[in-house]
């Protein structure tokens, strides 16, 4: 499980940066959306794996909820995922909105002409 | 009332500042009450270190009892050491001190603004400066070493308008700054080396026997960065540019600050630790060759000067290297006492001659508005009684017969001679001791000759208009010090014993002469000394007569600040635009390299970190899952590949969308049900925000081809691998290390009950990842309310509300809001079961999954789908405030939770639950958490509804 978290982490995190250095933003904020993924799902392997090596096979763990029968699983990680994917969520949102902001104001959303650009960034409302 | 020794020393330290303090009370125009404010602040110190030698003696008071501690944790204590040497420091400072508050009355005619502003930096320094001589503490003395740079800095840039004066400043802090800063370190050396903070205990340990001390290979570096700190003060070279720069400051401050006192505290420094250094060995090396240096250089750049101030202040450059080589030339010995002869004495004469003549410059200014030597011609015809006492201060300058000068030259001369007989190439020292002597004689007849000369006749027209100033009682002060000051050279070199009463308490090495010689013992006993000084005066007097080297010349150390400075700036810049490209991309590259260049580091230190782990901890799992994770991986795979390559944005979307979805499965498979449910829900929020914000951007034509698409790909790669393997390391080492219990399992068993760790408080929830955000990290999940709090108002700023008028129109021109009827229809059902939905999932969430951001979520998805169905006028009447206020009032409401335990005496964000009976049914839970949870989800619904209704409202119209 933990080479499949691994595998699936690092083409999200090969994708995002890919996408991250590209030319246009739009690209840039699908790569910071895959990102958080990965970043999520990298805090996730420390967990462990959902299952135990004990003697007689691998025995599954339940969830971290205290009336399940089973053992849980670490809870720590997930408590700090949870924070991870509404903090990601504000900042995706956030980084939309300025896109449409950034848009409106140059035109374009190409990151190299951006840079290029030294007009005053003062937001104009329609 | 019996003043105690510390009130005292306490009292003669502070007095100064508190007295310039009290003078900012008084109105402007009040100049003679504000005089004898200031007056008093710094006769008091003169009066009760006098009462405090006379009834105690001079350096008879332990250091112990003149200690307040400060800050000991830092080993910073107020204490306090008038020892011979600091009492004699002192007295100068504050006797040199209360001359000048006359002389700036003087000076400063009754400008009141000017006094108003000067009195109290006055002070300020004088306070600083009474701290640095008197401190015990070495800490102590940098503070206020420190001060006394910052108010000589205020002084220097006191024509606050004048570039060029506020540059010098700059170039004058910016130097003895760095020489704090360097002695800062040196103490902090010398501290380690020998395990004491105060001067009197440090010196004695070091004087004594290296091998006790705790770290003695650390004293040549405390020497090498004390000697900075002292050499920059002292304007030694290279570093004496700054001080004739400082004469941008106003002539009292040149003759206090930077003539008597301020810049004497290297000398001072050196002086105090000469006897915990005699036994380093490039010691006397050190401080005989800067010294020199100094001492030729200056008074060589002083002979080719014509400026007034110009010339004064090299000849003190000259003087401080003099009183550096002579500290140097101390670590010889004669008779077996260190080859120190009437250093204070030395010291005490330069402030006798060099304070009278800045006053006198400053005088002279007043007088006849010149201030260079070549516009004075026949100066003493025209205004006898300044010109006089300038000569009279001019011919101590040249060390002649009769002045205490003389004395102190032959003492000097003396050390050399003493010193050659250890150390034959010492005769260059004595050669650069004549050859400045020449250059302050030759001042000196140059001086004379040019005031006795006759007048030109322009000239003298000018002095005589310029007599009409308007003279009150305080104008005779503009000379009365400097006189009074000269008076004490002649008596000094008359009759030695009138200076001797007073200078011998404190002298620290008068033992080789028991008085202070006069010309005449000198003649009485020639010897090379002497004869030396024959040679001065001859060569001097020529060099003075004939028209030799007159021309002014620069000194070209003066373009040392202004050079680093610059070289400062464009290095900085080269370097900065060079980083800072304000291209996104170059940064990500730079983050990132920097990144992979951690890991490398870490994998060298650690080769463990290279190493493959045991197979087995990474694939046991049961089959179903090992079935279902494959899928995922295989849908994580495509549809993140696809992302680059495919050009669609709808498609590209909803790829984004794929992967989201692949991700909420691996979190179910990894028992994470809430993590499933948020992400789930979040990833349908995301899609219809990327979708809206995709319409609303046109699109664009494809950007020309990117270039270097396969290094970018590349490098991307390596980067996805070393995070990728970074994980599987992490999550192999989770499973396998015996190491200590996780941190997870704590939280598991406190999550419901507690134990005594907790004083048996526990969360009193079953479900461990609620508890630990809404309890044990509740600060963390208030902070995370808040930023997406603040992310809805940047939003809802960034896009302003459409106006309500442009807003009708559109709706009035599409009236029907197209959608399928059988969705309008089926809301009916869907909006009143998913908020059922959402509430049950926020009561259920302290003991199931769940929670405030989940039921926020869900309620979010279908208020966002109701808006859909219905339209903007629907939603706006199910839910009829403004989003930024319904943030505001959700995270009120988490705070005022988390907040009002605090009113029952309990710590922040503590919880209360209890099981509320039922009839007929299971007790119903009850946390308080609830409320924080409340808040939460309101704050939740209001960002993702808010902002999801602006953008389609946005493109509605």
């Amino acid at each position: 499980m933990t080479l499949l978290l691994a595998v699936i982490v690092t083409v999200i995190f090969a994708v995002g940066v890919y996408l991250l250095l590209g030319r246009e933003l739009k690209g840039m904020a699908m790569g910071i959306f895959l990102l958080s993924h990965g970043a999520n799902l990298g805090i996730l392997a420390m967990s462990g794996q959902p299952v135990r090596l004990t003697a007689t096979g691998p025995t599954p763990l339940g969830p971290p909820v205290l009336t399940e029968a089973t053992q849980p699983v670490d809870p720590l990680p997930q408590a700090l995922i949870l924070t991870a994917i509404v903090i990601s969520f504000a900042v995706t949102a956030f980084l939309l909105t300025l896109l449409v902001a950034t848009f409106r104001r140059a035109d374009h959303l190409g990151a190299d002409e951006l840079a290029n650009d030294d007009r005053p960034t003062v937001l104009t409302t329609p | 009332m019996q003043l105690t020794p510390l009130a005292l020393i306490m009292m003669s330290v502070f007095a100064p500042a508190i007295a310039g303090l009290v003078t900012l009370f008084l109105p402007r125009d009040r100049t003679t009450p504000r005089t004898l404010i200031a007056l008093v602040g710094l006769a008091l110190p003169v009066a009760a270190l006098l009462y405090f030698a006379q009834t105690l003696g001079v350096g008879a008071v332990e250091p112990a009892s003149l200690t307040i501690p400060f800050v000991p944790s830092f080993n910073l204590d107020l204490a306090f050491n008038p020892d011979p040497l600091g009492m004699f420091f002192a007295l100068l400072v504050a006797g040199v001190g209360t001359l000048i508050v006359l002389y700036a009355r003087a000076y400063f005619g009754d400008d009141p603004d000017s006094l108003f502003r000067f009195y109290p930096t006055l002070g300020f320094f004088a306070t600083a400066m009474l701290g640095v001589v008197l401190a015990d503490n070495m800490l102590a003395m940098l503070l206020f070493w420190e001060l006394t740079s910052v108010s000589s800095f205020l002084l220097i840039g006191w024509e606050r308008n004048d570039r060029k004066a506020v540059r010098l400043a700059f170039q004058a802090l910016a130097v003895t700054g760095m020489g704090g800063l360097a002695l800062l370190g040196g103490i902090i050396l010398l501290a380690l080396a020998t395990g004491e903070w105060s001067f009197s205990a440090a010196i004695p340990a070091l004087a004594g026997p290296h091998e006790s001390l705790p770290a003695a290979n650390l004293i040549p570096w405390a020497f090498a960065l004390m000697f900075l700190g002292g050499a920059t003060k002292s304007a030694q070279w290279p570093f004496h540019f700054w001080l004739p720069g400082a004469m941008a400051a106003p002539t009292p401050v040149s003759a206090y600050l930077h003539s008597a006192t301020m810049v004497k505290a290297g000398v001072y420094l050196f002086g105090r630790l000469s006897p915990a250094f005699l036994g380093v060995d490039f010691w006397a090396a050190t401080l005989i060759s800067v010294g020199a240096l100094t001492m030729l250089l200056g008074a060589y750049l002083a002979l080719r000067s014509t400026e007034l101030k110009k010339i004064f202040a090299y000849t003190t450059v000259s003087q401080l290297g003099l009183f550096t080589c002579m500290f140097g030339l101390g670590a010889f010995t004669y008779h077996d006492e260190p080859n120190l002869v009437w250093p204070v004495t030395q010291i005490l004469n330069h402030a006798l001659y060099k304070a009278p003549l800045f006053l006198m410059a400053g005088a002279i200014a007043h007088a006849v508005h010149v201030k260079s030597l070549t516009g004075l011609r026949g100066f003493a015809r025209t205004n006898p009684l300044l010109a006089w006492i300038t000569l009279a201060a001019a011919y101590g300058l040249a060390a002649g017969p009769f002045t205490l000068s003389f004395a102190a030259k032959e003492a000097f001369l003396y050390q050399i001679y003493h010193a050659i007989e250890h150390e034959p190439l010492l005769w260059i020292v004595a050669g650069m001791a004549v050859l400045t002597s020449v250059c302050n004689v030759a001042i000196f007849v140059r001086f004379l000759t040019t005031f006795l000369a006759r007048p030109d006749a322009e000239h003298a027209a000018e002095h005589h208009h310029d007599h009409d100033h308007a003279h009150d009682g305080w104008s005779v002060w503009l000379w009365l010090p400097a006189l009074f000051i000269v008076a004490w050279q002649f008596a000094g070199g008359v009759a030695p014993s009138l200076i001797e009463r007073f200078i011998l308490p404190v002298e620290t090495h008068a033992l080789y002469w028991s008085h202070l010689p006069t010309v005449l013992d000198a003649i009485a006993h020639p010897s090379p000394p002497l004869a030396m000084s024959g040679v001065a005066v001859l060569l001097g007097v020529l060099v003075g007569v004939l028209p030799v080297l007159r021309r002014p010349v620069a000194d070209p150390h003066d373009s040392i600040f202004p050079a680093s400075v610059s070289f400062l700036s464009r290095t900085g810049w080269g370097v900065f635009s060079s980083i800072q490209t304000g291209n996104l991309r170059h940064y990500i590259y730079f983050t990132l390299t920097a990144f992979l260049l951690g890991m490398i580091a870490a994998a060298l230190k650690d080769p463990a970190f290279l190493e493959w782990p045991a197979l087995a901890s990474l694939w046991a799992a049961p089959t179903g899952f090992i079935i279902a994770s494959l899928c995922l991986v295989a849908l994580v795979i495509a549809a993140s590949l696809s992302l680059p390559i495919v050009n669609s944005r709808i498609v590209r979307v909803l790829m984004l969308g794929a992967v989201g979805m692949s991700v909420t499965g691996i979190y179910l498979i990894y028992e994470a049900p809430d993590l499933a449910l948020t992400q789930l829900l979040f990833e349908i929020i995301s899609i219809i925000l990327f979708l809206l914000v995709l319409r609303m951007i046109p699109e664009e034509p494809p950007l020309a081809p990117v270039t270097g698409r396969i290094g970018r790909a590349a490098f991307s790669m390596i980067v996805g691998l070393a995070i990728g393997w970074t994980v599987l390391q992490a999550g192999a080492h989770a499973d396998s290390s015996p190491g200590p219990a996780k941190l997870g399992d704590w939280f598991l068993t406190h999550a419901h009950y507690g134990s005594e760790q907790t004083n048996g408080r526990g969360g009193g929830g079953d479900n461990v990842v609620n508890v630990i955000l809404v309890d044990f990290r509740g600060y963390d999940t208030l902070g995370e309310t808040t930023v997406l709090a603040i992310a809805a108002m940047g939003i809802f700023s960034l896009i302003a509300a459409v106006p309500r008028r442009r807003r009708d129109r559109a709706h009035a021109v599409n009236p029907e809001w197209l959608t399928s009827s059988l969705l309008r229809t089926s809301m009916r059902l869907i909006l009143p079961l998913g908020l059922l939905f959402a509430a049950y999932l926020f009561f259920k969430g302290h003991n199931e999954p769940g929670g405030g951001f989940i039921a926020g979520l869900v309620a979010s998805v279908v208020l966002a789908t109701y808006r859909m169905a219905k339209g903007p006028e629907a939603l706006r009447r199910l839910l009829p405030i403004k989003p930024g206020a319904l943030a505001a009032t959700g995270l009120m409401i988490a705070l005022a939770t988390a907040v009002a335990p605090v009113a029952f005496g309990l710590p922040v964000l503590t919880s209360r639950t209890g099981d509320i009976p039922l009839a007929g049914a299971d007790p119903f839970h009850f946390s308080t958490v609830v409320f924080f949870d409340l808040g939460v989800l309101i704050v939740v619904i209001a960002v993702s509804v808010g902002v999801i209704n602006r953008l389609t409202e946005e493109l509605e119209t």
